[in-house]
């Protein structure tokens, strides 16, 4: 069984983001093909800002993803059109932009809604996080 | 090929999730994936007709519904009686489902994401 995972919950008003890491290692520490890839939506995105500095007596929800992503090998994909409107830009999305600076975290990608449908229609099971 | 239901549950003008699913129905549809929508709650409210939103209130997302057609998106589902307007002043294009209809839409589907 393959899962695509699909977080829409931001990571500050909901536990969305929390929630899908727990299941993610979960499934990843028994299955450790099971997570095809992760695509963040709507306002889930924020996740992928490399700006952003919790309070160190918090969990760094950012690092928890770059994390399994490095040790799975998961690719994390951010849809382009949430994220750039969210202020979440690449270096390459910034220099279209002609904006100086790049927001983009390491292990994050920027793609399109089709690349959602790809992972549709080539997993078992998609699960919503909201 | 997976067949997808789009829950629209959101206010269209609150936050960015009615658009956003809205969005994600329009891609699904470009990518010749078949994919129905249905509406509850304060997304109801998109349905209304005569919107005039300010850009600080969003984009007129009501005008978006005529064209879901042309996406070959011939499915917008609503639960009937909640809808608590008269019917020449909210949009035409639904089909009203009773309660046991309502129950039982979402059981119809292999994928559905709720916004």
């Amino acid at each position: 069984m393959q899962y695509t995972l699909l977080i829409t919950g931001s990571p500050y008003q909901t536990k969305a983001c929390h929630t899908a890491l727990r299941f993610a290692k979960a499934a990843l520490k028994k299955y450790p093909e099971s997570i095809r890839g992760v695509f963040f939506y709507e306002d889930a995105v924020l996740i992928g800002n490399n700006l952003s500095q919790p309070p160190r007596d918090e969990i760094n929800l950012l690092k928890e993803w770059q994390s399994l992503s490095e040790q799975h090998n998961t690719p994390l994909y951010l849809c382009i059109a949430a994220a750039v409107r969210r202020g979440i830009l690449s270096e390459s999305e910034s220099k279209r932009y002609e904006s100086k600076q790049h927001s983009l975290a390491d292990h994050f990608q920027l793609e399109g809604l089709g690349t959602l449908i790809d992972l549709m229609n080539s997993t078992n099971k998609v699960i919503q996080f909201r | 090929m997976t067949h997808t239901l789009i829950h629209l549950s959101s206010s269209p003008y609150s936050s960015l999730s009615c658009k956003e699913g809205l969005d994600l129905a329009l891609v699904l549809a470009t990518f010749e994936q078949p994919v129905d929508l249905c509406l509850s709650g304060a997304a109801l409210a998109l349905l209304v007709s005569n919107q005039a939103p300010l850009p600080e209130h969003g984009k007129n997302l009501h005008k978006l519904l005529d064209g879901l057609e042309m996406y070959d998106i011939e499915n917008i589902y609503i639960e009937a009686g909640k809808l608590e307007i008269e019917s020449g002043k909210a949009w035409s294009g639904v089909t009203e489902l009773d309660k046991a209809q309502w129950a039982k839409l979402f059981s119809n589907y292999q994928q559905v994401f709720r916004f």
